[in-house]
C-alpha cells in the first residue's frame, strides 16, 4: 500500500517538471517572436505602471478565463504556463484522496477533498468578490 | 522586439536568480524579499508585483516539495488542515488586497516587512519540539518521526500541541500572504515550531509545502483578475527556480548567519522604502 506522502511527492515532481519545461518553451517562443503577442511590447512598457483594472481597459486584455481564446499568442501562451503551476497542488490533492481512503484515513481524505474544492472554486473564479 | 522592453524583465531574472540563492541559504521565502524590492525599485504597478510574488513563492516551493516530502522534512498530514485554513483566508486576503487603495496596501506592506525583519532578528533559531499531543492533533494524527542526520542521526518522535490555535494562526498568515503576495514562510515556521511544537527542520520543510498550496489559491485570484503579467512573472519564476537550485548546492559552504543578517538589513531597507512610498513621503 503506497503512502499518500509518496504519491503526492511523485505527482508533484512530475507535474512541476512538465510546467517548468512548458514555461521555458513558451518563453522562448515569446522571446524569439515566433508567436506574436496580443499586447505589443511597447504598449506593455507604457501600461505596466497602471493598476490592473486600468491596464486591462487600456490594453483591451481579457480577465477570467477569457485568455484561453488567445493562447496562440506569445504572451498568453506564457500565461498558460503560469496556470499549469497554479493547477499542480489541486491535482496532487485530488490524487491523494484515494490513497488516504485505502489506508483507512477518511478524515485526511475529506481534508484533501475540501482543499480540492477550495482550489477549484478559486480557479473557476467562483469565490465571492474575486471578480 | 523593442530593446528597452527587455531591460526590466532581464533585470528581474537576474534579481530573482540572486534572491533564489539568498532565500534558500537564509531559510526564508523569496516572495518576502521580491515584493518590497521590486515594488520599490522597478516600474511595475504593485498589483502585478504581488501577483508575480505569489507565483515566485509558489514555483520555488513546488520545485522543492518532492525532495522535502521524501526526506521526511515535510509532513503531508500536518500540511492538510493548515493549508486548508490558510488557502481559504488567502483567497479573502487576495480579494481584499486588490480592492484596497494601492497607497494603503503599500504602507501596510512596508510595516509588515519591517515587522518580519524584526521577527527574524529576534528569533533564536533554536530547537523546540513537542513529544505530547493534544486531542485534535491526536485525532488528525499530526505526528511523525524525524531523523536528524546533521546531528549524528538523532531520532525525534514529535506530535503537535495547541493544534486549534495553530490552525487559526495559519488562517491569519494566509490572509496576509494573499493580500501582500508573500509566501509567508517567515510566519509559518515560528507557528509550526514555537506554537505547535514541530521540530525546526520539519517546520521549515512543511512550511514550504503549505506555501505551495496556499499560494495556488491566491494565485488564481490574481490570474482571474488579469493581474499576472507573464513578462513579469515568467522571468521571476525561472530566475528563482534556477537560483534555488544553486542555493541548495551552496547551502553547506556559505556562512548562513552572515547571509541571514544581510537579508534582515535588505528587508528593513525595502520595508522602509515601501512604507515611505505608501505614505507619500518618498514616491
Amino acid at each position: 500500500m503506497t503512502d499518500p506522502q509518496e504519491v503526492y511527492a511523485r505527482w508533484l515532481d512530475a507535474l512541476t517538471g512538465i510546467a517548468f519545461v512548458f514555461s521555458v518553451l513558451a518563453l522562448a517562443l515569446y522571446l524569439t517572436g515566433a508567436l506574436t503577442p496580443f499586447v505589443a511590447p511597447q504598449a506593455v512598457v507604457e501600461l505596466w505602471r497602471l493598476p490592473v483594472d486600468q491596464y486591462l481597459a487600456r490594453a483591451g486584455a481579457p480577465s477570467g478565463w477569457g485568455w484561453l481564446s488567445l493562447v496562440g499568442r506569445g504572451d498568453y501562451l506564457n500565461l498558460a504556463g503560469i496556470c499549469l503551476f497554479a493547477l499542480i497542488s489541486l491535482i496532487c490533492c485530488a490524487r491523494v484522496i484515494p490513497a488516504f481512503l485505502r489506508r483507512g484515513e477518511p478524515l485526511h481524505a475529506a481534508l484533501a477533498a475540501a482543499q480540492v474544492l477550495v482550489l477549484l472554486a478559486a480557479a473557476l473564479n467562483l469565490f465571492p468578490g474575486a471578480r | 522586439m523593442n530593446e528597452s522592453f527587455w531591460i526590466w524583465p532581464l533585470a528581474l531574472f537576474a534579481l530573482t536568480f540572486v534572491l533564489g540563492i539568498v532565500a534558500v541559504v537564509a531559510g526564508i521565502g523569496g516572495g518576502v524579499l521580491f515584493v518590497p524590492i521590486v515594488a520599490s525599485f522597478f516600474p511595475f504597478h504593485l498589483d502585478f508585483v504581488r501577483g508575480a510574488g505569489l507565483l515566485l513563492a509558489l514555483s520555488g516551493t513546488l520545485a522543492a516539495g518532492p525532495l522535502l516530502l521524501r526526506a521526511g522534512l515535510a509532513n503531508l498530514r500536518l500540511v492538510m488542515p493548515l493549508a486548508l485554513a490558510g488557502s481559504v483566508c488567502s483567497l479573502a486576503g487576495a480579494v481584499t488586497g486588490l480592492a484596497l487603495p494601492t497607497d494603503l496596501v503599500q504602507t501596510a506592506l512596508g510595516a509588515t516587512v519591517i515587522a518580519v525583519a524584526a521577527l527574524l532578528w529576534m528569533s533564536s533559531g533554536g530547537e523546540n519540539f513537542s513529544e505530547e499531543s493534544d486531542a485534535l492533533g491526536e485525532r488528525l494524527r499530526l505526528q511523525g518521526r524525524f531523523v536528524d542526520h546533521a546531528a549524528g542521526g538523532v531520532r525525534i518522535d514529535w506530535r503537535t500541541r495547541r493544534t486549534a490555535l495553530g490552525i487559526a494562526s495559519f488562517a491569519g498568515i494566509g490572509f496576509l500572504g494573499g493580500m501582500f503576495g508573500l509566501g509567508a514562510g517567515f510566519a509559518n515556521v515560528p507557528a509550526l515550531n514555537l506554537l505547535m511544537g514541530a521540530p525546526l527542520k520539519v517546520a521549515v520543510g512543511t512550511s514550504g509545502l503549505i506555501i505551495s498550496i496556499i499560494n495556488s489559491s491566491a494565485a488564481w485570484v490574481y490570474i482571474n483578475r488579469g493581474a499576472l503579467l507573464p513578462v513579469i512573472a515568467v522571468p521571476a519564476i525561472l530566475g528563482v527556480m534556477l537560483g534555488s537550485r544553486i542555493g541548495a548546492r551552496l547551502l553547506p559552504v556559505l556562512p548562513a548567519p552572515v547571509v541571514r543578517r544581510t537579508v534582515i538589513v535588505v528587508l528593513a531597507l525595502a520595508g522602509a522604502r515601501a512604507l515611505l512610498r505608501g505614505l507619500g513621503v518618498w514616491p
